[in-house]
């Protein structure tokens, strides 16, 4: 390689461009590992904290009550020289075999026991139900708009809500669901409720990002279409939305993770503190699934974290709930990636 | 009187002795006059306030090759849209005065489905928009509408839509492979076979060749000569070459006025019009 | 790859050929009617000079029209421009052996003073010229154009001779002048048929080989003809 230093016209020159250049490709550099380090601490405090509730040291090395079990009191006592927490169940099992242990007094601590499974129950199921809303309606509105509507003032004015509704804060959404579902419509506390509640609330993310997908769909396609004499639906449905798909779905994905995490629209319309049975058991008729409260996470954390005395054992449950928080977006979310790679294979333009 | 033909051009095969009659034979008798598949009558077009077609009035004859010259913006892509309906999908648009029929029905009339239209007033264009299907797919797309669902019939079309494409030989071992993975010249054959698997009656042609190598245009053009037996082709063109190759009829249009519409070889031997001699010539502007 | 209007850049080759070998047919009988005094024929030779000329006007029209229409370059466009050039050479050979026709009627009412051996020696080789150009054009053989070239000097030559060997005659006999006056103009008839043909064989090179060989002292004889 030729060292020569006898500069000649293609030479590298340090000017005011070179120089701005490298700091100004240094502060984007420094911003994206401030983000990678906001993001990384945030993580791992989760995962630090939450780990000594998830995992066991014994096999089968996960703590499955935790995923399995209703939230019980936690009983902390001395016994026979030993300290002992137990659960509500155990402690009343317990107290049938060594009835001496009743008379000794135990500080008791609510929520701190047992597991979130009525939780995550909880949130998987208005996970579903609403993205499954916001998908249909979100989708239909973005066709419509992108394919059929006129331009005007009415779809200006269309367009100008929907990028309002992104910038409502999410207790005025879960106080519109509680007046509107819960107390006009008459459903009471119940999934349905919330499920409408978060649809709306995700709804214009779901419209914007499926729209755009549309729109990215060249026009020559449509073209063609219409160029053989097919009709405008049958454009839609066979030339114009299988290929939008990766892109709807991606906004989906965005989608859920909002969903699962929001507390405030919630809290008044679909979650309970604590409820004993899940979604599927003592039903009366079959429609009842639907006009039922459920337990949800982020609302499980909520409770846990302001609404008790806060102490080491809810400091427990509260980093527990949140690992397996993030496990479950991480989850859907994957699926959601891995569907929308597959339909992006099928249908590669 | 009975002349004989010295064969040219679109008329002879090559083993058909040239005549030993020296005379020069006319042309113009040996070509019939065809009968008129699409009449144009004092046609007035807007795109909103603008005006984009003047008073056009033109006979279309069946089977024939018609090109539609002029310079940009004269209105010829604009007339060619017109002839399926597929300015209706531009807001705005709208025709003030005057007819189209297409075999004596207006096309613009209130009872005209534009579906069916296009089903027999078929479009090729310019840039070539192969779905990103299959071959075989994208050709019995246009069938496949209509309902047809029988797997012998659709392979029939495709074989004979790609033969009459001259596109069978090179493509016929990987019928399902994608008409994305296609050269340009491939990919604009195979939007032609795709318009005649519906077997239309006009095939309209946009600047079939504009984004195509020589080779590819030439293979194109070959193509048309061999279509115009079964279908009337209508084509735009800026190449004023490939209009004088190509057609039979030449139309020239200059600010959405049509100027001088003849056989193509008055208007590029000896055009009526100043104005046409000027652009067939490259003197315009 | 074969276009589709290939056929008629065939037809104009054959139009082209035709007319040719319909020009040497011309000169061919022209000489024989003076040779064998037949009148009938030579009548015959006139009347086919209408031939010749719509052949003319068939190859300049059919070229026109293939310029204009096809937009030829290189090697089609120079056998348009070259046919249209032949075909007016051929067109003015069929002239000159009209003209020997012509001239052999009115011989042909007379005796003969000297026997035809020059004349027809001379036609000879300007028909061979003729049908070698013509070749030429069917193979492309630029070698043979060359030869047709330099044997134009052969008939200057020969013509030359002729015209000493008559003013001679005329000299020594004037009851002859009418007659040799005729055989002037054959001869110079034929030695103008001979620099068509060497026209023709400059222009089958130009189609060959894209070279343009008019006007090239070099290529004729020394003498400067």
């Amino acid at each position: 390689m030729s060292t020569s230093t006898i500069p000649h016209i293609f030479s590298k020159k340090t000017t005011l461009a070179t120089r701005i250049e490298q700091a100004i490709f240094w502060c984007f550099r420094t911003a994206t590992y401030v983000v990678l380090i906001c993001g990384a601490s945030v993580f791992l405090t989760i995962i630090y904290r939450g780990a000594p509730t998830i995992f066991k040291t014994e096999a089968p090395f996960i703590n499955t009550t935790f995923f399995t079990e209703a939230p019980e009191t936690l009983y902390v006592f001395e016994f026979e020289g030993e300290k002992r927490e137990m659960g509500d169940r155990e402690f009343r099992a317990f107290k049938e075999i060594h009835p001496a242990a009743a008379k000794v007094p135990a500080s008791s601590y609510v929520y701190s026991a047992g597991g979130i499974w009525p939780a995550i129950v909880g949130t998987v199921l208005l996970v579903i139900g609403s993205m499954t809303i916001a998908l249909v309606l979100g989708v239909s509105a973005a066709v419509y708009l992108s394919e059929y509507a006129r331009d005007g003032a009415f779809i200006r004015f269309v367009r100008l809500a929907i990028l309002n509704l992104a910038g409502v804060p999410s207790i005025v959404f879960g106080l519109f669901g509680f007046g509107l579902f819960v107390t006009f419509f008459g459903w009471n506390v119940s999934l349905i409720a919330g499920w409408f509640t978060l649809a709306f609330m995700v709804l214009p993310v779901v419209i914007t990002a499926s729209e755009e997908s549309l729109k990215a769909v060249p026009r020559g396609f449509r073209e063609g279409s219409l160029a053989l004499g097919a009709t405008h639906w049958q454009t839609i449905r066979k030339n114009v939305m299988p290929y939008a798909l990766p892109g709807i779905l991606t906004s989906s994905i965005l989608g859920i993770a909002r969903v699962a995490g929001e507390t405030a629209p919630i809290m008044f319309t679909a979650a309970y503190v604590i409820r004993d049975k899940l979604p599927w058991e003592d039903l009366m008729h079959a429609t009842d699934f639907f006009f039922q409260g459920v337990m949800a996470l982020p609302y499980h954390i909520y409770v846990v974290s302001s609404k008790i005395p806060q102490n080491e054992f809810t400091e427990r449950v509260q980093y527990g709930a949140a690992f397996v928080f993030l496990l479950i977006v991480a989850l859907i979310a994957t699926a959601s990636i891995v569907l929308r790679n597959r339909l992006r294979n099928r249908y590669k333009w | 009187m009975v002349t004989t033909e010295i064969p040219m051009a679109t008329r002879s095969t090559v083993n058909s002795p040239p005549s030993t009659d020296p005379r020069p034979q006319p042309r113009e008798v040996a070509e019939p006059a065809g009968a008129t598949l699409i009449d144009i009558d004092h046609l007035d077009f807007f795109y909103g306030e603008n005006q984009a077609l003047f008073d056009v009035n033109l006979k279309i004859e069946e089977k024939k090759v018609t090109a539609l010259i002029g310079p940009s913006g004269c209105g010829k892509s604009t007339l060619l849209r017109c002839l399926n309906r597929m300015n209706d999908l531009i807001e705005g648009t709208q025709i003030k005065q005057g007819t189209i029929k297409i075999r004596g029905v207006d096309i613009y009339g209130a009872d005209v489905d534009a579906i069916e239209l296009r089903k027999r007033v078929g479009m090729v264009f310019q840039k070539s928009n192969p779905f990103p299907k299959s071959i075989y797919e994208n050709i019995t797309y246009g069938l496949r509408l209509q309902g047809v669902k029988s797997k012998s019939r659709l392979d029939e079309v495709v074989e004979k839509s790609l033969r009459g494409a001259a596109l069978w030989n090179e493509v016929k071992d990987r019928l399902h492979a994608s008409g994305l993975g296609l050269s340009g010249g491939q990919q604009q054959r195979l939007c032609i076979a795709r318009a005649i698997a519906v077997e239309p009656d006009v095939i309209l042609m946009d600047e079939p060749c504009s984004a195509l190598d020589p080779i590819s245009t030439s293979k194109v053009e070959e193509l048309i000569h061999e279509l115009k037996e079964q279908f009337t082709i209508i084509i735009v063109t800026h190449n004023m070459q490939q209009a004088a190759r190509c057609s039979d009829k030449t139309a020239f249009f200059y600010m959405g006025k049509l100027i001088e519409f003849a056989d193509t070889q008055t208007i590029f031997m000896n055009p009526g019009h100043a104005q046409t001699e000027a652009y067939v010539s490259g003197r315009f502007g | 790859m074969k276009r589709f209007y290939d056929s008629e850049i065939e037809t104009f080759r054959s139009h082209l050929i035709k007319m040719g070998e319909s020009a040497i047919r011309q000169v061919n009988d022209s000489i024989k009617a003076l040779v064998e005094a037949d009148v009938g024929l030579a009548d015959r030779v006139i009347a086919a000079d209408d031939e010749l000329d719509q052949w003319e006007i068939t190859i300049d029209e059919e070229a026109i029209r293939y310029m204009n229409m096809r937009a030829p370059v290189a090697s089609d466009l120079r056998l348009v421009i070259v046919g249209m050039k032949a075909s007016h050479d051929l067109e003015r050979v069929g002239d000159e052996a009209t003209g020997i026709a012509k001239r052999a009627v009115r011989l042909a009412a007379e005796v003969p003073f000297k026997p035809y051996i020059d004349i027809p020696r001379m036609a000879a080789i300007a028909v061979e010229m003729l049908r070698d150009a013509l070749d030429c054009f069917l193979n492309g053989d630029e070698q043979k154009a060359a030869e047709i070239i330099l044997r134009d000097a052969e008939v200057d030559a020969l013509n030359k001779q002729l015209y000493r060997e008559l003013t001679s005659f005329m000299i020594e006999q004037p009851g002859t002048i009418s007659r040799a006056i005729e055989l002037m103009f054959i001869s110079k008839s034929l030695e103008r048929i001979a620099d068509h043909a060497t026209n023709i064989a400059e222009e089958m090179i130009y189609l060959a080989k894209g070279k343009d060989v008019r006007h090239r002292p070099a290529l004729k004889k020394p003498d400067g003809n």
